[in-house]
């Protein structure tokens, strides 16, 4: 359960974000739509805690995002996936290794590290491909990876920023099918685009930004780009 | 690690001299001749004031003919010089040899022993006795501010190093964040990097400073050469100190290296 509450957020004399009132539910699939500059990235670093809101209030999973310690933010983390639109592997790490790592990094037993790994490699179609390294992938391959990442601690919210946004369209709808699967499984799904075609294809909820503010929120909505 | 090598020669340096000026603070000595005719009487009033004033260690007390016995001594098997010599006639004055705590005292005590009746002249050095407080006080000074500078200089000198290696892997820094990593687990290893680049400084410069030391013992235990006249201390009196200090330091320095470097970077 994700809610944001007039949530404003400023950047010295400028206005990312204006009055943001939103709740997303357990278990639903939302696009951020809206053109470079409209929020969508302000909105998802307001997610992660990354950065804080200038005014309003922030609640996921029931914890007051504003009143927590600096020190508990990587424990939030931890139940946030993340994917990002230029993947952010570990060039020197095999893809099993790029999965184990975010494992190891929550202090994962090394027994749990063997079973979940593969598992998770194998939900999004690489179990093959677990000895290769980065640059021996291609795009769609690379993010796969990425999204195994995000996976593998089995988080309740998988937050991604343009994750199609540097594939073509026919891997991007191999990935958005995987995010498809991982959605029906329970993860709840934030997912900030400006890929119209895919947006529409997936018939999901779909929150406008533009200039920092909602303009409009539906239900099995459509994108069609800004004018 | 050449600042710590730097560091190593001048804390040689420094717990020499200590030890040079300690053992010369506690050899400073005011000598008070008394004059002839003095009787048993004045020479235990003496005695008696003298030991009441402000930090004396030790008034021993000389009498003419033990004086002249010592003379006798000194010379050796020249001593017949000075058969002509006796009770009667006996050039030498009564004496007192007083053992002062530290140089400071020593002006009052010198100022207290002219007013007496009985007291002829007083000797002292007093340009050595000066010299010993500004030497001690100088050294002092100077290599502290040194050691100061030159631990200023090994953080930065780390800290860039160290910078390099965060730098280098800020991504892995980046990634581990958004999993949620703690500052904590993403530090450490950085710190035990800086740690291992401290020590690993602190042994290179303390081996350097070993070996120059030796090299110096060497020198000095060689009578015809001119340190022979110093007294240096031995190598363990040295090394001790300083590898501890080195350590200490070099633990300190990586750590605080460490940490200034990796911080920007964890603001994520």
């Amino acid at each position: 359960m994700i809610e944001m509450k007039n949530v404003s957020k400023l950047y010295g004399n400028v206005r990312a974000l204006k009055d943001v009132n939103v709740t997303v539910g357990n278990g639903e699939f939302v696009f951020i739509v809206g053109a470079s500059g409209a929020g969508k990235s302000t909105f998802i670093k307001l997610l992660l805690k990354e950065i804080e809101p200038t005014s309003g209030q922030i609640i996921v999973n029931n914890t007051d995002l504003s009143l927590m310690k600096r020190k508990h933010i990587p424990y939030y983390r931890r139940n946030l996936g993340v994917v990002f639109q230029d993947f952010r592997l570990l060039p020197d790490k095999t893809v099993y290794d790029n999965v184990a790592f975010a494992m190891e990094i929550v202090e994962a037993s090394g027994k749990e590290i063997r079973r979940q790994v593969p598992a998770v490699l194998s939900l999004v179609g690489l179990a093959s491909k677990a000895n290769a390294y980065p640059h021996e992938l291609s795009g769609g391959e690379q993010q796969r990876t990425s999204l195994a990442r995000a996976l593998v601690n089995n988080p309740s919210i998988l937050i991604a920023d343009e994750p199609t946004g540097n594939l073509d369209p026919a891997t991007a709808r191999e990935i958005m099918k995987i995010i498809n699967v991982i959605n029906h499984r329970g993860t709840t799904v934030i997912m900030a685009t400006h890929a119209k075609e895919i947006v529409n294809a997936m018939k999901k909820r779909v929150i406008t930004f533009r200039k920092g503010m909602i303009v409009s929120d539906q239900d099995k909505g459509e994108y069609f780009g800004e004018v | 690690m050449a600042a710590l090598f730097v560091l190593g020669i001048i804390m040689a340096t420094i717990i020499n001299l200590d030890n040079i000026v300690a053992g010369l603070e506690s050899k400073v000595e005011v000598t008070v001749y008394l004059k002839k005719g003095t009787t048993q009487g004045d020479i235990e009033t003496v005695y008696n004031r003298i030991n009441s004033w402000e930090g004396i260690v030790e008034v021993e007390f000389i009498s003419k003919e033990e004086a002249l016995e010592n003379w006798r001594k000194e010379m050796g098997s020249k001593s017949y010089l000075l058969d002509g010599y006796n009770e009667e006639n006996n050039p030498l004055p009564d004496t007192f040899r007083i053992k002062v705590e530290r140089p400071e005292y020593v002006e009052n005590i010198v100022t207290n022993a002219r007013k007496l009746s009985a007291v002829d002249q007083v000797r002292y050095s007093a340009d050595v006795v000066r010299a010993i407080m500004s030497i001690a006080g100088t050294t002092r000074l100077i290599g502290l501010s040194i050691v100061v500078l030159l631990s200023v200089m090994s953080v930065i000198i780390i800290n860039n190093t160290i910078k390099l290696t965060v730098y280098s892997r800020r991504r892995e820094i980046n990634i581990m964040k958004y999993i949620g990593a703690t500052d904590w687990y993403i530090r450490w290893p950085f710190l035990i990097e800086g740690m291992v680049l401290g020590l690993f400084g602190a042994v290179l410069a303390g081996g350097a400073v070993a070996g120059l030391y030796a090299i110096l013992l060497e020198k000095a235990n060689d009578m015809e050469s001119i340190l022979s006249i110093f007294g240096l201390l031995p190598m363990k009196d040295i090394m001790y100190p300083v590898l501890l200090v080195f350590a200490l330091i070099g633990c300190l320095i990586g750590i605080s290296a460490s940490m200034l470097s990796i911080r920007k970077h964890l603001k994520v």
